[in-house]
C-alpha cells in the first residue's frame, strides 16, 4: 500500500515516516512498542490492546460495529493512526474484504510485557560507587538550567550568559525556521514565536526532531536514535547508571543530550555515568497531544496585571512577548498586558489565541482551580484587539459601470454569480463589483455580449 | 442517571479501583460456574488486565480492595510503590504481583479468623458495601489532591450472590458515587445476575456484563473494561437487557417486590406495622403529633 507523505509536525509523525523496513526493526524493542502504545490517541490505544490476543484477522466491518455514529471521526483517526505507524496490518482477501491484524513483533512484545511486567532496560549502579549523586531537587534545578541557557542562546546569543557546548553549525539547524536573518540582526520569526510559548515537553520535541533529521547527514542512523531516546524515557529519575552499557553511537549523543538538560553527566574515580533528569522521563508523557502537567506561575487579575512567580530570564523574555514587563522582583515578575504590547505581539504573527492558552496552561495553582483560570474580560478584550486589526478586509475586484442595456447588466449579474465571483450589485444605477480572479472571463463574456 | 461527560477532562489518564471478591466459598468450587475458573486462574487475568491498564498510560494508578467474608481491605496501590530495585529481586515475577499476593494472604488469614464465630449455610455474601465505601473514601481523596488528577471509576469483580442486608448501605454508596460522577462497572464472575451491580451501572452509568464464557475473561476485561472515561462516549459498550430493581425490606432484609414505604422517611417494610420505629421516633421529639400510628402508613 503507498504510503502518503507525512509532514513531520510532531516526533511521531516523523517515527510513521520512517520506511516500513526500519519500522519493523523498531519495534525489536519492546520500550519502542510501549512508547508508541503509548503515544496514540485514547480509542487506538484501545484496539491495540483488545486486538493482543486475536489471532485472526478481525474485518474491517466488525471493527466499525464497536463504534457509535457520533464517534465514527474519532474511529477513522485511530484505525489511520494505527495504520500509518505499522502497529495494524491490513490485508485484503481473494473477497476484496480488508481486515487487521496486528504486527506480529508488536503483538508479542507487549503479551510478554503483561505477563512479566516492566522491565528496566539497564540496571542503575550500586550506590557504593556512586558517591555524590544529586538529589531530585537538585536534579530538576540543573536540568532546568540546562534547558533555559540552550533556549536563550537559541533565540539570541547575547542574552545567554554562557555557551552551551553545541557547534554554531547545530545551532543553525535548530535555528531554522525559528529565526530570520534582517539586516539588524536575527529576529523571531511567526514559528519562532509559537515555538516559545509551547510547553516544555513540545519544545523539547521538537529540538530533538531537528537533531535526528540531521543525523542523517552526520551519518547516523535516525532508527538508533529514536530507540534510545523511547528507551530513555522508560529509565528511573535521578539513578545513575554506567556508560559502559551504552553503545559507541549512544556514547556520542549522550553528551548534546547533557547540553539540553536530559541526563546529568557524573565521573567516578573509575567510571562514569549518567542521571536521566525529569525532562527524560517525561518524554513518553508527552508523545501524544495531552496538555501538559507541570506547576504554574502566572497570576492574571481583572485590572489586567499580570504576576508570574519565577526568576528565570527566558520567563521574562516569553512574556515580554505580549506584555509590557513593568518590574522584575528576585522571584516575582510585575507586567501588564495593555494595547500597545498585544498590538507588536499581533505584529510578530502570534495568535489571541495562542496568548491565551499559554496564560490557561501556565497558570498559577491558586487560579487554576477557579473557572476560569484567566478572568473574562481579558480573554475577552485580548480577542477582540486582535480582531481590531482584522476591522476592515481586502479583496481585489472591479467595478463595471456604463451597462448599455438592462438585459447585459442581468447577463452579467447572472455570469458573475456562476463563477463565484459576484460581490456587489447596484440595480437601479446598473453598476457590478466582481473578484479580480475573473475580471478577465468577464470581458470575454462582454465582448461576446455585444456581437 | 449523571453523565459522565459533564466532567471534562482532557486526557486519558485514569485510576482504576478494582474490587475484588475473595469469598472462600465462592471459589471453593461448590459453585458449577467457577468450576471453569479456578482462583489462581482467576488471578492470572486480574494480573495482566492490570498490567495492561499500567501500560496504556505512564500516569495511570491502579488500586486493589478485596472484598471479603467479613471485611475489606486495600490490597495494591500502585501509586505507592516506587518500582525500581525491588523487581530484581524477585526473578521473573514483577513487583506488582508479589506484593500483592503476599497482601491478599495476610487479608484472607485475617478475615479467616473473623469468621471462626459463625458457619452460614451455602454461599454466603461477600462484604460488598464495605469494599465500595473503601473505594468511595480513597476516589475522594485523589479529588482534594489538587487540579490535576486522574479520571478515577471503579471496577468490581463480584461472584458471590447479593446479600439484601447489605442493601441500604449498597444504595448509599451507590448514590455518592453517582453524586461525585464516578462510575461503577461490574463483571460478574457467580452463576446468577447481581440486581445491585446491575442498579449500580445503571445509576452511576457504568458497565454490566457477566462474561459468558470465563476462560477468556481477559479478553473481556481488555475490550469492556480498559476503556478511559472519554472514550465511552464514543463506543457501544454492553448495555443491560433488564435492571432488576427490587428492593429490600428493612425489617426482615428480604427481597421484595411489592411493599409498604412510609411517607415520611421513605423506608420500605414489607409488613403492615403498627409501631413505625423510624417515624415514632421523629415525632416524639417534637415535630408533629401522633393521632393514630396506623393512619401514617399509606
Amino acid at each position: 500500500m503507498p504510503q502518503v507523505k507525512i509532514i513531520a509536525k510532531n516526533f511521531m509523525d516523523m517515527v510513521a515516516a520512517l520506511p516500513a523496513m526500519k519500522l519493523d526493526k523498531l519495534y525489536d524493542n519492546t520500550f519502542i512498542c510501549e512508547a508508541v502504545l503509548r503515544s496514540l490517541p485514547p480509542l487506538a490505544k484501545k484496539y491495540a490492546l483488545q486486538m493482543l490476543y486475536i489471532d485472526v484477522p478481525v474485518p474491517v466491518k466488525s471493527m466499525e460495529e464497536w463504534v457509535l455514529p457520533d464517534g465514527f471521526s474519532k474511529h477513522r483517526v485511530a484505525i489511520d493512526r494505527l495504520i500509518q505507524l505499522r502497529v495494524f496490518i491490513e490485508n485484503t482477501d481473494r473477497k476484496r474484504e480488508t481486515s487487521y491484524l496486528l504486527h506480529p513483533k508488536f503483538k508479542s512484545n507487549l503479551q510478554k510485557y503483561l505477563v512479566y511486567g516492566g522491565v528496566l532496560p539497564r540496571e542503575p549502579m550500586p550506590s557504593n560507587i556512586t558517591v555524590r549523586l544529586p538529589t531530585l531537587e537538585e536534579l530538576d534545578a540543573y536540568a532546568l538550567e540546562q534547558w533555559e541557557c540552550f533556549l536563550l542562546q537559541l533565540i539570541s546569543s547575547s542574552h545567554a550568559e554562557r555557551l552551551t557546548n553545541f557547534s554554531p553549525s547545530m545551532m543553525k539547524v535548530f535555528q531554522r525556521g525559528l529565526l530570520s536573518q534582517r539586516e539588524k540582526g536575527p529576529r523571531l520569526t511567526e514559528s519562532g514565536f509559537q515555538f516559545l510559548l509551547m510547553d516544555t515537553n513540545a519544545q523539547l520535541w521538537y529540538i530533538i526532531r531537528e537533531y535526528i533529521s540531521n543525523s542523517e547527514d552526520r551519518g547516523l542512523d535516525p532508527a538508533d536514535l529514536i530507540s534510545f531516546l523511547l528507551e530513555l524515557s522508560f529509565h528511573a529519575t535521578g539513578e545513575a547508571y554506567n556508560i559502559n552499557t551504552l553503545t559507541e553511537i549512544q556514547r556520542s549523543i549522550i553528551k548534546d543530550l547533557a547540553d539540553l538538560g536530559v541526563v546529568k553527566l557524573q565521573q567516578g574515580r573509575k567510571e562514569s555515568w549518567f542521571i536521566p533528569t525529569k525532562l527524560a522521563t517525561n518524554l513518553s508523557v508527552s508523545l501524544s497531544d495531552s496538555s501538559s502537567r507541570k506547576q504554574g506561575l502566572v497570576v492574571v487579575e481583572t485590572n489586567f496585571r499580570m504576576y508570574a512567580y519565577s526568576s528565570s530570564k527566558l520567563h521574562c523574555e516569553i512574556l515580554r512577548l505580549f506584555s509590557r514587563v513593568e518590574y522584575q522582583l528576585p522571584n516575582l515578575i510585575v507586567g501588564a498586558i495593555t494595547k500597545e504590547s498585544l498590538y507588536n505581539a499581533f505584529e510578530n504573527g502570534i495568535t489571541a489565541e495562542q496568548i491565551i492558552s499559554f496564560l490557561q496552561q501556565n497558570a498559577h495553582p491558586r487560579v487554576a482551580e477557579k473557572i476560569p483560570s484567566v478572568p473574562e474580560n481579558v480573554t475577552d478584550q485580548i480577542r477582540l484587539w486582535e480582531t481590531d486589526l482584522n476591522r476592515v478586509e481586502m479583496i481585489p475586484s472591479h467595478l463595471y459601470d456604463e451597462f448599455p442595456s438592462k438585459g447585459v447588466f442581468e447577463a452579467a449579474c447572472e455570469f458573475a454569480r456562476e463563477n463565484g465571483g459576484l460581490l456587489w450589485e447596484d440595480p437601479k444605477k446598473m453598476r457590478i463589483v466582481v473578484k479580480g480572479e475573473i475580471h478577465m472571463q468577464m470581458r470575454e463574456f462582454l465582448r461576446h455580449q455585444k456581437q | 442517571m449523571a453523565s459522565i461527560t459533564s466532567k471534562l477532562y482532557s486526557d486519558d489518564v485514569s485510576l482504576l479501583v478494582v474490587l475484588l471478591d475473595t469469598n472462600p466459598f465462592l471459589w471453593s468450587g461448590e459453585n458449577t460456574t467457577t468450576n471453569s475458573l479456578s482462583f489462581p486462574k482467576f488471578l492470572t487475568h486480574v494480573f495482566s488486565f492490570l498490567n495492561s491498564i499500567l501500560l496504556l498510560n505512564q500516569l495511570n494508578q491502579v488500586v486493589v480492595i478485596a472484598t471479603g467474608l467479613n471485611s475489606c481491605d486495600y490490597i495494591y496501590d500502585s501509586s505507592s510503590s516506587p518500582t525500581t530495585v525491588e523487581s530484581l529481586e524477585n526473578g521473573r515475577m514483577p513487583a506488582l504481583c508479589s506484593k500483592l499476593l503476599q497482601n491478599l494472604e495476610e487479608f484472607l488469614a485475617r478475615d479467616q479468623e473473623l469468621n471462626k464465630d459463625e458457619s452460614p449455610p451455602g454461599i454466603a455474601s461477600s462484604l460488598l458495601s464495605g469494599s465500595l465505601s473503601l473505594a468511595l473514601c480513597y476516589i475522594q481523596k485523589v479529588f482534594r489532591s489538587g487540579p490535576l488528577h486522574p479520571q478515577p471509576r471503579i471496577l468490581c469483580l463480584q461472584g458471590s450472590s447479593d446479600g439484601p442486608e447489605q442493601y441500604v448501605a449498597i444504595m448509599n454508596a451507590i448514590f455518592s458515587a453517582q453524586r461525585s460522577m464516578v462510575p461503577i462497572d461490574a463483571c460478574v464472575i457467580g452463576a446468577q445476575h447481581s440486581a445491585f451491580l446491575q442498579q449500580a451501572s445503571y445509576i452511576t452509568g457504568g458497565v454490566y456484563l457477566k462474561p459468558p464464557q470465563l476462560d477468556g475473561l481477559f479478553q473481556y476485561l481488555s475490550t469492556v473494561f480498559s476503556t478511559d472515561l472519554q472514550s465511552r462516549s464514543f463506543l457501544q459498550l454492553p448495555k443491560p437487557v433488564g435492571v432488576d430493581f427490587r428492593a429490600s425490606c428493612f425489617c426482615h432484609k428480604k427481597t421484595i417486590d411489592m411493599g409498604y414505604i412510609c411517607s415520611v422517611c421513605l423506608s420500605i417494610f414489607c409488613l403492615s406495622l403498627v409501631r413505625l420505629t423510624l417515624v415514632l421516633l421523629q415525632l416524639q421529639t417534637g415535630r408533629g403529633r401522633l393521632q393514630n400510628p396506623s393512619s401514617i402508613l399509606d
